[in-house]
């Protein structure tokens, strides 16, 4: 734990310029909750932090964007999202996913931005966040914009590069739409869960017209079920449809953990798939 | 390792201090070496909420929370609670209730509730399971808790209509 | 309001909130976690990486030389001080640091000493090890045959008779095999209509006290004064003078409050390190763990049981025979007595001629094994309990009234042959049947959810037998003080006792203080374990009122006050002494009667003073696509004696409930090769807010132990005993999966779903 530098930079482009030395142990630092976390159990030494929280008064807001959407600055905390009345209004499935997520106290010092680079497979917003369309926009030298499902690389890994930081999150319009995230735990109710599933469905009367099905922690990384979304676009809501989706999700690869077998975790997947776009199109979805 | 010391000044209940600390330290370090062990280490990974402390109003598990970060900022712990010899509210309705046991994870329910009935004066059982779920209590006195909670947002509620 | 005299009002029996309420929330009671003394070092441990190993070197140079660091010790510098640095309370196996070899992953091998508890953190870090692996066993039944020794000879401490023959036996990892035979078995089970055989696992688990073990040791000259979280602060002052070949009093051991014990902080942990440290460095030496290292330290036995019955075609039991191996890791710990007690109930609360009983105690190299709320009880009552449903099915006899045909009533011979007294089996099987409604139709749900319920009933002996002393001393103003050794880790038998010193003497139990464990102070006590508090010391607490009762009424006689006078005390001594002045002592000390069982046998007229008596009545959902269970409803019935202190008794009734929901639906430590893999509370998930049944009651039943304190006995465990089976019966109520092993996860729950309907889910 001992003898690192903790820098506290004014703008994102110091930051980046601070962490672009080749350093692998050199790291930003935004709410510091899965640093601290991976410091205290010895899995990460760090030689230098770079806290971003002096860049807060320019990248904290939650604003609209001109196409109906929000743009989500990197160091908004999480428990600002929960309650940002405009994201309430465009996606309530982010504040109903908060509500399982990590707690009060967590979420009041987690930061967006350090919560979709954690590059955790088991983590909430990601799911939620790839399945709203949302992606990412980073600072530094070479800027640019990456949806949320292709941020991963690997378990823990991120596309990210050295210095590469997120500052926004940018979150499109949901007309139409309709998401859920479902949670699923096998051990204490509030735990890591053994599978996450977010979908998003865009509907025509009862036509389904696109869709988005990712699935989380069961799986190496976040996933994002293109077979399943070839199921239900074009398709009839309804169970039919529904449960051929989750068929179709199966096929994705999970992994065995103390949360279940491989074997299991697939099971879990058919059937969550399948209740969350019912719940998606019934009453509980938006 | 060579520690990389700082020196940091914050407001603790109220009152302003200034020390040295090492970089790596956690406010519940500082915390006990000013005398206050009402913050405490548990789980040491934001799980429990036995180190809850409020941080320019807002509750952080102080196991996660660097101690230089608080430089400048307003610290408030359980110690602050009674500071004029009264019994805030909550804490009386965690005795009438029974709400506590071994008592370890007292501090942190009894701050987490205040939170809670500042933000949200008449939560449901269901808004106060979920809000007090990252906390945990060993000794398994929910039922005791959640009746606490209830039984302090009445009162609260009746001296504010009063 | 300052009142000491309580006029009229019961002072058992009401529900005073815990004396030490106020500090508890404000966050200024005091625990050994907080505790910190001038010139303090922090220690800590560097541990084995390997499960079994002789040790080859312990490299500690680049820890000695790093700057902060004040010294590091290995189990050969513990020796320079101490020739034979083995401790224990049932066997001295356990070295205060590793010598030779390694017996399990995580065992201490080297101390490091700093005034900067991140600087030995960090030391620790840098001490490497080299090993020669040996071969390791892990599994308590395959322990019974394996070539891999956990330790070479058997080195029983001496002061348990049944241990003494176990001495120096070499090539076993038997730590005890307990026996009990009456009538005949065989012949029963020849003559039987239905015989029934099954066997049971529990997985092992962990206490995890919020309050993680801590122990402070300050030298002082030629004695030690040792600040520590345990439960047995007279046994630690015996231990820690043997160990060091001193008298009693030179060392002087204090407790404060608990941060929850649940017998994880028994007996002696981490005394004898911070105690030999801190001569060796001279200063003082505190060893707070970490939530993680808790999981190395002291857990709860796995367990395998294998239960046979006979059964008649009147649905009466005519013979079982049980077979039980405990996995106790790499230390005995207090092992061999879980085998035992609780061993000689595992045939059930019921009412069978003819039993038998294996019970062995076996060394693994896996982390040790002890006592947890239950004291092996909770593992027995889940097999016997899942089995005796599996009779009832089988007969096709309703569960309840295969019970209740079954059950010991007043005055009929439990398998030792003691005769049953107080304890309400019967009416807290009742009481359970009434609160379900057990024979009103059942909503058995639809489509996916399954809904299903079951009871389950159990029962315990205390500990036996044990001494309590009191001291209650009544000053010249009337108010009083209770020095006891009983150590208040949430159970709040620090208000209790106090209840029971101002029903005696006609105080208000808020005003009585009480002293905590002090061995310079306070009386000796067995120790704060099994429920036996309330019934030991508060007889012990009882005695010393009486006492000073008895001289109070003496000193009236003597001043010429009429007898049943109602002066108050005060006036007593004014008259006595013309002033506020003097003082009287009452002492008490209570060892209730006790036959040992007979060698071979386990035979015995008188094997515990009390029995405590616990069922729970479940109903639940099962989800029938993931294998979710959700408690609808969890009713937990006691019989508890006459309540001290109703409010209190309820809340450890549920909270013993709470914490064997855990173990019976998710707690687990996981286990690679002998390295526990989820030694966090992140991963090692506990039973938190959203994980309460949704209703949960908690209801007494009428009773009165007779030779109780004011009618009471026991209850800090009494709740955990029907959880775990109650919960299995009502999986198969629900959708006819029967689970043989905890926790019954969702999987489990799910292949049984569908190995049912012939299929399997693959891998
Ligand atoms: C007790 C506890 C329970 C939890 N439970 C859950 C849960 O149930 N569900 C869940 O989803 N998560 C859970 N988490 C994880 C939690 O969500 C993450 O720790 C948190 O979101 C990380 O955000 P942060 O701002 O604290 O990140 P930090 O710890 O500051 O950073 C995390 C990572 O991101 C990097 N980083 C930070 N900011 C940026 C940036 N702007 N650009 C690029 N890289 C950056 C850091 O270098 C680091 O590698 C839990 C955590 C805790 C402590
Ligand atoms: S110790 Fe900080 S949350 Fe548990
Ligand atoms: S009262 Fe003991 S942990 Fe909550």
């Amino acid at each position: 734990m001992r003898g690192f530098e903790f820098l506290r930079p004014g703008t994102l482009n110091e930051a980046s310029a601070l962490l672009a030395t080749g350093d692998a142990a050199a790291r930003p630092f935004a709410g510091g909750t899965g640093l601290m976390l991976m410091m205290k159990t010895g899995v990460f030494s760090p030689s230098r932090l770079v806290c971003l929280r002096q860049t807060e008064a320019e990248h904290r807001a939650i604003t609209p964007t001109g196409d109906g959407g929000a743009r989500i600055g990197a160091l908004a905390s999480l428990s600002q999202i929960e309650h940002d009345p405009l994201l309430c209004r465009l996606a309530p499935v982010i504040a109903r996913t908060m509500t399982t997520l990590a707690n009060v106290r967590v979420r009041n010092v987690a930061r967006i931005g350090g919560t979709l680079a954690h590059g955790d497979p088991h983590m909430d917003m990601p799911p939620t966040l790839a399945a709203l369309r949302a992606s990412v926009v980073t600072s530094g030298t070479a800027s640019r914009t990456v949806p949320v499902e292709a941020l991963y690389a690997g378990y823990y890994e991120t596309i990210l590069q050295p210095g590469e930081l997120i500052s926004a999150v940018l979150l499109p319009d949901q007309t139409g739409w309709h998401s859920v995230y479902l949670k699923c735990t096998t051990r204490s109710a509030d735990d890591w869960p053994a599978l996450g599933v977010a979908v998003s469905v865009r509907m025509d009367g009862t036509t389904i017209t696109d869709s988005r099905v990712i699935i989380s922690a069961a799986t190496e990384k976040l996933t994002r079920v293109a077979a399943a979304e070839a199921v239900l676009n074009g398709a009839t809501a309804g169970l039919a449809a529904f449960t051929a989706a989750g068929e179709a999700a199966r096929a994705v690869e999970t992994i065995e953990d103390a949360r279940g077998s491989a074997a299991y975790k697939t099971e879990l997947v058919g059937v969550y798939v399948r209740r969350a776009l019912q719940q998606a199109t019934g009453a509980g979805g938006n | 390792m060579t520690e990389v010391r700082c020196d940091i000044a914050f407001t603790l209940n109220g009152a302003p201090v200034a020390l040295n600390i090492g970089g790596h330290e956690n406010i519940v370090d500082v915390l006990k070496r000013l005398g206050l062990s009402g913050a405490r280490e548990s789980c040491g990974q934001g799980l429990c909420g036995c180190c809850t402390v409020i941080i320019d109003g807002v509750a952080e598990s102080g196991c996660l929370t660097l101690a230089q970060l608080v430089d400048g900022r307003s610290v408030q712990t359980i110690e602050g609670l009674d500071a004029d010899g009264a019994l805030s509210p909550v804490q009386q309705a965690f005795i009438d209730a029974g709400a506590l046991q071994c008592g370890f994870c007292a501090p942190g329910f009894v701050l987490m509730s205040h939170q809670l009935l500042a933000a949200n004066p008449d939560p449901s059982e269901a808004e106060i399971r979920d809000y007090l779920s990252g906390n945990l209590c060993r000794c398994a006195t929910y039922p005791e808790i959640i009746k606490a909670v209830r039984l302090a947002a009445s009162r609260m509620r009746a001296a504010q209509a009063a | 309001m300052n009142e000491i005299r309580s006029i009229s009002a019961k002072q058992v029996g009401r529900d005073v909130p815990r004396l030490e309420s106020r500090q508890k929330v404000t966050g200024r009671a005091e625990y050994t976690h907080n505790i910190t003394l001038p010139g303090m070092l922090y220690a800590k441990l560097c541990r084995s990486t390997v499960a079994h190993g002789r040790i080859l070197s312990i490299d500690v140079s680049a820890a000695r030389d790093l700057p902060g660091v004040h010294a590091v010790y290995t189990g050969e510098t513990i020796r320079t001080l101490i020739a034979e640095p083995y401790f224990g309370p049932a066997f001295h196996d356990q070295p205060i640091l590793a010598i030779g070899k390694v017996h399990f992953v995580g065992e201490p091998i080297a101390v490091v000493l700093a005034a900067d508890p991140y600087v030995a953190a960090e030391a620790a870090q840098m001490i490497v090890a080299e090993y020669e692996e040996l071969p390791a066993v892990f599994d308590e039944v395959e322990a019974m045959t394996s070539a891999a020794i956990v330790h070479e000879t058997l080195k029983p401490a001496g002061t348990f008779a049944d241990l003494k023959h176990l001495s120096g036996k070499s090539n076993t990892n038997v730590a005890l095999d307990y026996q009990l035979r009456r009538g005949d078995t065989d012949a029963a089970f020849a003559a039987a209509e239905h015989v029934f055989e099954h066997e049971f696992h529990t997985q092992q688990v962990m206490h995890t006290p919020l309050e993680p073990m801590v122990s402070i040791a300050e030298p002082g000259d030629n004695c030690l004064t040792i600040y520590t979280a345990s439960q047995s602060p007279s046994f630690v002052c015996t231990e820690i003078a043997r160990l060091f070949g001193w008298r009693e009093n030179q060392v002087r051991v204090k407790v404060p409050y608990l941060g929850g014990g649940f017998g994880a902080k028994l007996y002696i942990k981490l005394e004898a390190l911070v105690a030999a440290a801190a001569m060796l460095a001279r200063r003082p030496v505190k060893l707070s763990l970490t939530m993680e290292e808790q999981f190395y330290t002291i857990t709860k036995h796995a367990s395998t049981f294998r239960i046979k019955s006979a059964v008649n075609k009147d649905g009466r039991i005519t013979a079982r025979r049980c077979e039980i191996f405990w996995n106790g890791g790499a230390f005995a710990d207090i092992g061999p007595r879980v085998t035992q007690k609780s061993g000689f109930t595992s045939p059930g609360p019921y009412d069978i001629d003819n039993v038998s009983v294996d019970s062995y105690a076996l060394y693994t190299n896996r982390p040790p094994a002890g006592a947890l709320r239950g004291f092996g009880i909770p593992q027995l009552v889940w097999a016997y309990e899942s089995h005796t449903d599996l009779l009832a099915r089988g007969i096709g006899m309703d569960a309840v009234e295969f019970r209740r045909r079954n059950l010991l009533r007043e005055g009929r011979p439990q398998a030792t042959g003691t005769l049953m007294h107080d304890a309400a089996i019967i009416e807290v099987l009742d009481k359970t049947a009434e609160l379900m409604n057990w024979t009103a139709p059942f909503e058995r749900g639809e489509g996916v959810i399954r809904r299903g319920r079951a009871i389950a009933i159990g029962f315990k002996a205390v500990v036996a037998p044990t001494t309590s002393g009191a001291i209650v001393n009544l000053s010249a103003d009337g108010s009083a003080a209770l020095y006891m050794s009983t150590v208040d880790m949430g159970q709040g038998s620090d208000t209790a006792m106090a209840q029971i010193v101002a029903e005696t003497l006609g105080l208000v139990a808020e005003r009585v203080k009480v002293v905590h464990p002090d061995t310079d102070v306070t009386p000796y006590d067995m120790a704060t374990l099994g429920s036996r508090s309330t019934f030991h010391m508060g007889n012990a607490v009882k005695l010393a009122s009486l006492h000073a009762l008895e001289q109070l009424g003496a000193m009236a006689r003597e001043v010429g006050l009429p007898e049943g006078t109602n002066y108050e005390i005060r006036d007593i001594f004014l008259k006595k002494y013309g002033m506020q002045a003097g003082n009287i002592i009452g002492v008490g000390s209570y060892v209730p009667p006790y036959t040992s069982p007979q060698k071979g046998t386990g035979l015995s007229d008188n094997v515990t003073p009390f029995w405590m008596v616990g069922a729970a009545g479940v109903e639940l959902s099962v989800d029938t696509e993931t294998g979710h269970v959700t408690i609808d409803r969890l009713i937990n019935v006691a019989d508890v004696g006459r309540p001290l202190n109703p409010a209190i008794v309820a809340t450890q009734l549920s909270g013993a409930a709470m914490m064997q929901l855990g173990f019976t639906l998710f707690e687990n430590m996981d286990l690679d090769h002998g390295q526990v893999t989820n030694a966090s509370l992140a991963d090692y998930k506990i039973p938190g807010m959203h994980d309460l049944p949704t209703v949960m009651d908690n209801v007494i039943v009428d009773n009165n132990q007779q030779n109780g304190p004011y009618g009471a006995k026991g209850v800090g465990e009494t709740a955990t005993f029907g959880v775990s089976p109650a919960i299995a019966n009502a999986i198969e109520d629900a959708v006819g999966v029967r689970l043989t092993s905890l926790p019954l996860t969702p999987e489990s729950v799910l292949r049984g779903i569908r190995a049912l309907r012939g299929e399997k889910l693959e891998g």
